[in-house]
């Protein structure tokens, strides 16, 4: 899976940075070199710091991300099913749409301390319209000719609803999940570097206010890491389930 | 088997009514294989989607002479397959809640060799060529096993060498199933090719009919075929020959003749 090409650019950065941090071109103490910051991981894995971190973190981004998934879904079926509900609420969600979620940091804070429950509040908040949208989006543009079809086979306007609309809004359902996805785990990060007493965010923030670059790239790496595994895991889980979404899944790197 | 009594359809456009198909009054035989041809904006495929059940008449109505449930295969322009199933699954779209899965499977394995796909059923739509998508199209109209069949130009987006073929195909289909079929097209040589009588529609209105009682599978080369050709085409091209929407009723002749 991993191409020679792919492994060669990795390596290239690496070598970029090693060069840039051995020559000391840029202050080893601005940019400690790869193997410092390989060193440290292990360190930090070691102490069990870093499992520490990664598990509040991960946890926040599960639990965020399952409750906005769990509001998002029923809310955009709903819509999709009373154009009445959608013309009278979708404008005052469309307000709340333009507000990026780390603006409401402050009144989230306030409201609900600093605290789990404001980490997850972020996490809802950023990712509930990336896959509102994507259900809403997808069941909006299904082809009237495939329903039709169902029309003419007798279907129930339930079975059409099932069989045809929800599988035809399936890709961009998808795609909504992956932005939403890659949405919560930015968001959170910026939750923990602003407020928090644990999580991979707040590591990086304490390393730096003890000026510990190494850590504090090691903490980037991991959420990068995190990142990419979680939205590997979820197009693992699309090939598996609906082999013909996966030439799709393409257009949702967000 | 199927009456059409002053068959209408408008739709609202702005602020007036656009008339699709205005009072037309036919009757389609069992078994018979009708064809109705005419440009596009006559009202024909309005013509199929009331018979499709998929509009409502604003005018007029439909009557089943021999009562009863009239099962219904429809094939459209383009194959309108379902982008995650197979092909098998595809044929079976409309089936699977009638019958048991392994009766559906099975029913739609013989309806993909029928039309010559059966070593493609596990082909997703994607992977299949327009044709071999149209064919699945048909077995999936055909598995019911309709007592009607309507074709809404199901061949127009095909290679001239394909809907040769296809036509054939449809034509032995129906000698071997004896299902009732509409075929609408605006391609006058396919329309005398596969109908046992033609039905010429303008301007919401039929204003042509002509039985051609020539044996199956025709020749487009023939000359007998070419003499109904020129016929309808001469018919169909004289401006004058369709009155405005709004005027007089079908000629009693031609709803006369049409029915039987």
């Amino acid at each position: 899976m991993l191409r020679l090409s792919t492994l060669a650019v990795f390596f290239a950065v690496l070598g970029v940075w090693h060069v840039t941090s051995a020559s000391a071109w840029v202050s080893p103490f601005l940019l400690p070199s790869p193997r410092t910051v390989f060193e440290t991981l292990i360190e930090l894995a070691e102490t069990g710091a870093l499992a520490k971190h990664t598990l509040v973190s991960l946890r926040r981004v599960a639990s965020g991300y399952l409750l906005a998934i769990a509001a998002a879904v029923p809310v955009a079926l709903l819509f999709s099913l009373s154009s009445v509900l959608r013309r009278a609420i979708e404008p005052l969600l469309e307000f709340l749409r333009q507000i990026p979620p780390l603006a409401m940091m402050p009144l989230l804070i306030l409201w609900l301390g600093i605290g789990e429950a404001q980490k997850v509040g972020i996490i809802v908040l950023s990712c509930f319209f990336p896959i509102f949208l994507g259900v809403r989006g997808g069941i909006a543009a299904v082809d009237r000719k495939l329903i039709d079809v169902g029309t003419v086979c007798g279907f129930s306007r339930a079975e059409i609803m099932w069989r045809i609309v929800l599988p035809s809004a399936l890709p961009s359902i998808v795609v909504g999940l992956r932005i939403g996805l890659g949405y919560s785990w930015r968001a959170l990060v910026g939750a923990e570097l602003i407020a928090s007493s644990a999580g991979i965010g707040y590591m990086i923030v304490d390393a730096e206010n003890l000026a510990r670059t190494d850590i504090v790239l090691a903490g980037i790496l991991v959420i990068g890491v995190l990142g990419l595994t979680s939205d590997l895991l979820l197009r693992r889980l699309i090939e598996r389930k609906a082999r013909w979404l996966a030439g799709e899944l393409e257009m949702a790197r967000a | 088997m199927l009456d059409a009594r002053h068959l209408g359809k408008s739709y609202r456009l702005g602020d007036g009514d656009v008339v699709a198909l205005a009072d037309v009054s036919l009757s389609f035989p069992r078994g018979s294989i009708t064809t109705v041809v005419g440009r596009s904006g006559c009202g024909k495929t309005t013509l199929l989607r009331l018979l499709a059940g998929l509009e409502r008449p604003s005018s007029g109505e439909l009557l089943r002479r021999d009562g009863g449930p009239l099962r219904t295969g429809v094939v459209f322009q383009e194959a309108r397959l379902m982008p995650w199933l197979d092909a098998l699954g595809n044929v079976a779209f409309g089936l699977r809640r009638r019958v048991s899965a392994a009766e559906a499977e099975e029913r739609s394995r013989v309806a993909l060799e029928t039309v010559g796909l059966s070593t493609f059923a596990d082909a997703m739509p994607g992977q299949l060529s327009g044709g071999m998508a149209q064919r699945v199209a048909i077995a999936r109209a055909l598995v019911t096993e309709p007592d009607l069949l309507l074709l809404d130009e199901p061949f127009a987006a095909l290679d001239a060498f394909t809907r040769r073929a296809m036509q054939n195909e449809l034509v032995a289909i129906w000698q071997k199933k004896g299902a009732t079929i509409v075929f609408v097209t605006h391609d006058v040589e396919e329309a005398v090719l596969l109908g046992e009588r033609v039905l010429e529609l303008e301007r919401g209105r039929v204003v042509g009919y002509e039985p051609v009682d020539l044996p199956f599978p025709r020749d487009p080369t023939d000359a007998a075929v070419n003499r109904h050709r020129r016929r309808i085409l001469a018919n169909l091209t004289t401006p004058s020959s369709a009155p405005e929407p709004s005027g007089a009723a079908i000629p009693p002749s031609i709803a006369k003749e049409t029915s039987s």
